[in-house]
């Protein structure tokens, strides 16, 4: 073989041999990742390092019912810094600027000098680079606007390396103003009121987007950079909805102040007051005061109006003898006698708890209710339903029970708020419930029982609305930017809860309980109302001696107006360890105050003071003296519909009044010297006054009635006092 | 005369090969143009465009090398061989030595004043494959004796193979596998190459122990976890499931120049595994164009040296196109798989200036070699 041919076989090999197969081979390679197995590594390459990150949705608000927010999420931000995402020029450039505007601006535990030293430091480093610099957290947006306007910081997350990530806080702009009713969600903790029950239409729902780590070499991995892929599809999240509850922001404060100085003042263990729309069943406040353990302080710490069964007792009499008066046993004006408040079933005894029935024997129906005869009630249930007969259809207690039932008394309200607790009313007979002999004469009383506050405030309720049964309502509309999505209509649970007459008769009682009966004492002129109060034992023990207590529990349910009602509410105090017991002493008074306050405040309840004829002026009904603006002065009198003379030309006016008429004179003011302010209000007082340079103070309310300075006295920059009355 | 004539008379040699180096030229800066377009890239602090401008400097500056290259007679570097391999020796002792530090491989020297870092086995390597195309062709009569011709040519590439290999093993095999086809092509008794080959294999077993006591030198960890990768890992590592996952997105035409998503993901997209962001951006087209781009080159060499058997020129143009195709073949074989991950670069497509520098020299002589052997075969 000669030396070119050896050489060129060799060449043939290595090209035929080597180049050529392991070329196609690299070719086939190729081929079979990209195409024969590309499905795998094209869905590898999504999943593994493009993921799908949440975005969270926007919590919808709660609203009281004239939309101011109860809850709503405040966004804020927590402000990070990589210093190394910027150009070694921009970052060197900007060091001084931006660790001025660090030090002075963000954080004044540096200086200047030594936040320069830090950021300097961050950034000259060639191990454990870190990327991830925690500068401010829980900013506000408009500081973060503020922030993001530093130099460098100006050049955006991937020139500048600023990060914010955004975040978002639950704030109750009313504090703990209902707070167990608004709730929370918390994670790993039970969900609570309305925040908790109303999550699904709160949370919204939260978007997705595909993202994708911002560095993959080099970087501190244990920080979360993420940065979202736009052209892959995103899914919005959807804000959550807003929810507009029943609550009236000012009945709640009332009520919750009523409530915590009556808490205050019995130290009791806990306490709970509701106050409920009539006609609709909206409730327009609930407040809740728990004590908490060895301290003297009370808290909103759990929703006791909804989530506590307790035996009612005096105030479900009007329960028992709605029974007794529907089937037509009794009558009001039928005799009783109480046996001076102290009777035996079986062998347990039964007392009143209150002194009025002491040297009381046989009274009338209507007054063994007001003064809350345990005994007088007890007696006339059980000899109407205590033992089968004719009378009752030989159904016994079985009848009491059913007509309990015909009050809806054994059913939740379904109020829109998880944790209703459900209402324990026993069977008759039944030996599951533990029915005993004595359990008919102590249930017509309110024990062997369990109602929440609610539900019992539902009942009277509906003796308020003349026997409609509303459902309970805390939540008025879902909506969503200010729009009602879903508006939740007033329900009427019972139309007839009773006959017209037994209606009637109930009301009578109840207004008769605070005319002259257990109440009394909170009577008032100033406005109506009627209601029951209640003193229930709670931990007691039966004996054949009498019974044991370890409590009481005080409370009051009613309504008013007495005429036509507005609002029902409920007052319940558990366990007043001082300064009295009784439902007319703790919780009735704590009725009086909401009741007193909300009436008040409701314009319609008044009537307009210049809505009847022209009042009959004479001298001594007129107002006189009084100094003023006249355009003000005028609009009043136009208001209360009175005519008056003249029309002077000076800005001020004085009022004065002769035989019938009244007349505006012109009121002229010096300017070198303090003028007489005597007879004005106090805001035109103090315009006049300080508007010359004077320094005011006051002392009492009203209108000024005497000023320390003699009108005249030149002008010298004086303090002057003026006494008000 | 218009500027294409005037570029037509003025690159001699062989236009198909002055073709396929403008076009890899084309290639290299559209994948680094989308290399640098990664977030990593550009969040490290990097300037694209600088970087872009960058390379586009060197690619130009390589390419007039080429051109200044290929106007030299070939003979011209026979006679510096010797000198430039004794000078290599120095070079790379001083890199293992003293050598900067980058991805913990000393491969890189800093040349002094200029500041720039050099790759001294690019170096070496050039140095390497003229003396061994010089001592083949010159001991053609005797070219199957043992002492007089084959211990000559073995004992410098030995050497240089050795020294380059503590740092950069992977530079080190390919070489010495170069030499080894230069051999073959240049009629060295077969069995003398077998010999080698096994004795390769034993030098790589005793590297490996060495490496286990004197870790600092060789870095034996690297190589026994890419290792370990390959051959445990049915996928591959991290880096290879990146670069299936590149090559998968592209499917037949690719996702477009820029659009590559895998670039965030691959550790440098724009050397190791430039490979796989083309076949992402221009499909199995754009990788089948690659690929036919180094074979044809081959094949215009290998016409080469049919065309002058034994000339000194055709050996060592066949040599370097060897080392540039042995190149560029492991380089696509450990984007697509074939082999443990190494650090090799795609010729002259890969970012980093020593190779782009040292693969155009090897075009300029190679063209050089192409002017003459064309202009006798005239």
């Amino acid at each position: 073989m000669d030396v070119k041919n050896e050489v060129l076989y060799r060449v043939y090999f290595l090209v035929f041999a080597l180049v050529v197969p392991i070329s196609m081979l690299l070719f086939y390679k190729t081929v079979q990742i990209s195409i024969i197995d590309g499905d795998k590594w094209r869905e590898d390459g999504k999943k593994a390092y493009i993921r799908e990150r949440p975005i969270e949705a926007e919590r919808g608000n709660i609203m009281a019912a004239d939309g101011s927010l109860l809850a709503t999420s405040v966004p804020y931000f927590d402000i990070f810094f990589d210093p190394f995402a910027s150009s070694e020029d921009d970052y060197y450039k900007n060091l001084d600027t931006l660790a001025y505007c660090l030090a002075t601006f963000v954080d004044d535990s540096y200086t200047v000098g030594g936040y320069r030293e830090y950021l300097y430091d961050l950034r000259d480093t060639l191990i454990n680079r870190k990327r991830h610099i925690p500068i401010k957290r829980k900013v506000s947006y408009s500081e973060k606007r503020e922030i993001e306007k530093f130099p460098l910081f100006n050049l955006g997350q991937y020139r500048g390396g600023f990060i914010a990530v955004k975040r978002s806080e639950r704030k109750r702009p009313f504090g703990v103003l209902a707070r167990r009713t608004i709730g929370y969600v918390r994670e790993e903790a039970q969900d609570i009121g309305l925040e908790g029950t109303f999550d699904d239409i709160l949370g919204g729902s939260p978007g997705s987007e595909f993202a994708m780590p911002v560095d993959m070499i080099q970087v501190d991995k244990s920080q979360d950079l993420w940065m979202p892929l736009e052209d892959l599809a995103s899914i919005e999240p959807k804000s959550g909805d807003d929810i507009l509850t029943t609550l009236d922001i000012n009945i709640q404060d009332i009520s919750e102040r009523a409530l915590m100085r009556a808490v205050r003042h019995h130290d009791a263990e806990w306490g709970t007051a509701i106050v409920m729309e009539v006609k609709t069943g909206k409730i327009r406040a609930i407040a809740n005061l728990g004590k908490v353990e060895d301290r003297e302080e009370w808290y909103e710490i759990y929703n006791y109006a909804i989530g506590t069964g307790i035996e009612p007792g005096s105030t479900f009499k009007l329960a028992s003898i709605m029974a007794l008066l529907e089937d037509g046993y009794i009558t009001l004006e039928d005799s009783i006698d109480i046996e001076n408040g102290r009777t035996t079933f079986y062998e347990d005894v039964m007392e009143d708890a209150s002194p009025y029935s002491f040297k009381l024997d046989t009274i009338t129906v209507r007054k063994a209710f007001e003064i809350s005869s345990n005994v007088g009630i007890a007696k006339l249930v059980d000899k109407y339903y205590g033992t089968p007969s004719k009378i009752n259809e030989n159904k016994g207690a079985a009848k009491f029970i059913e007509r309990l039932k015909g009050f809806n008394l054994n059913l939740p309200t379904d109020v829109k708020i998880q944790g209703e607790e459900m209402p324990f009313i026993k069977e008759a007979y039944s030996s599951e419930d533990q029915w005993s002999g004595i359990t008919l004469p102590w249930m017509s009383t309110g024990y062997e029982m369990k109602l929440t506050p609610l539900q019992l405030l539902t009942f009277y309720n509906a003796v308020a609305n003349n026997g409609v049964m509303m459902k309970p309502m805390l939540v008025e509309q879902v909506q969503r930017f200010g729009e009602p999505l879903e508006i939740y209509r007033p329900t009427v649970v019972k139309k007839e809860l009773a006959s017209k007459k037994t209606l009637e008769q109930a009301q009578q009682l109840l207004r008769g309980v605070v005319e002259r009966g257990t109440a009394q004492k909170l009577y008032t002129e100033r406005f109506s109302f009627a209601g029951k109060t209640g003193t229930a034992q709670v931990d007691y023990k039966r004996l054949a001696s009498g019974t044991r207590v370890g409590g009481y529990q005080a409370s009051f349910v009613g309504y008013f107006p007495a005429e036509d009602p507005l609002y029902s509410c409920t007052v319940v105090i558990y366990k007043p360890r001082r300064n009295g017991f009784y439902g007319g002493d703790v919780a009735g008074p704590v009725f009086k105050e909401i009741a007193e306050k909300c009436y008040e405040s409701i314009l319609e309840l008044h009537e307009p003071i210049n809505a009847g004829p022209r009042p009959m002026l004479g001298e001594r009904s007129l107002p006189v003296g009084s100094i003023g603006y006249k355009e003000d002065m005028k609009q009043v009198l136009e208001f209360l519909n009175l005519s008056w003379y003249g029309d002077p030309e000076t800005e001020l006016t004085a009022l004065t009044a002769s035989a019938d008429s009244l007349t505006l004179n012109r009121r002229t003011v010096s300017d070198e010297t303090i003028p007489n302010v005597v007879g004005m209000g106090l805001r035109d007082a103090l315009f006049l006054l300080e508007n010359k340079g004077l320094k005011v103070d006051v002392e009492g309310v009203g209108k000024v009635i005497r000023q320390s300075h003699r009108p005249g006295t030149p002008l010298k920059g004086q303090t002057l006092i003026l006494t008000l009355n | 005369m218009s500027v294409a004539a005037r570029l037509y008379t003025e690159l001699r040699g062989d236009r198909a090969i002055w073709a396929v180096l403008i076009l890899l030229a084309i290639f290299s800066l559209l994948a680094v143009y989308s290399a640098t377009g990664s977030l990593a890239y550009r969040s490290a602090g990097g300037n694209t465009e600088t970087i872009l401008l960058k390379h586009g400097i060197i690619l130009a500056g390589g390419l007039f090398l080429t051109y200044l290259c290929h106007l030299l007679h070939y003979m011209k570097y026979s006679r510096t061989a010797p000198i430039l391999l004794l000078l290599s020796v120095p070079l790379l002792v001083y890199t293992i030595a003293y050598g900067a530090d980058i991805n913990e491989a000393k491969r890189w020297i800093m040349l002094p004043y200029v500041g720039i870092t050099f790759q001294t086995s690019d170096f070496a390597k050039l140095a390497l494959i003229i003396y061994v195309a010089r001592a083949i062709s010159s001991k053609q009569d005797y070219i199957k004796d043992f002492n007089s011709a084959f211990l000559p040519i073995i004992v410098p590439v030995l050497i240089i193979c050795g020294l380059i290999a503590p740092a950069d093993l992977s530079t080190a095999v390919l070489l010495f596998f170069t030499c080894l086809i230069m051999m073959f092509v240049g009629r060295v008794a077969i069995q003398y190459i077998t010999l080698l080959v096994l004795l390769g294999i034993v030098v790589f077993a005793i590297l490996i122990i060495l490496g286990r006591f004197y870790p600092e030198f060789v870095r034996v960890d690297t190589w026994v976890s890419r290792m370990n990768d390959f051959l445990n890992n049915p996928d591959g590592g991290y880096q290879v499931v990146q670069s299936k996952i590149a090559i998968a997105n592209g499917e037949w035409f690719g996702v477009g120049p820029g659009n590559s998503i895998q670039r965030n993901y691959l550790p440098s997209p724009f050397a190791d595994f430039i490979y796989a962001i083309i076949c992402e951006e221009f499909g199995i087209v754009g990788g089948f164009a690659v690929i036919s781009l180094y074979v044809l080159f081959f094949f215009r060499v290998a016409r080469l040296v049919t065309k002058s058997p034994k000339a000194f020129g055709a050996m060592l143009a066949m040599g370097l196109s060897v080392m540039l195709l042995i190149q560029a073949f492991t380089n696509i074989a450990v984007s697509v798989h074939l082999v443990p991950v190494t650090g090799i670069a795609l010729p002259l497509i890969s970012k980093g200036g020593t190779s782009v520098l040292f693969t155009c020299i090897s075009f300029g002589i190679i063209l050089s070699v192409s002017k003459y052997i064309e202009s006798i075969g005239d």
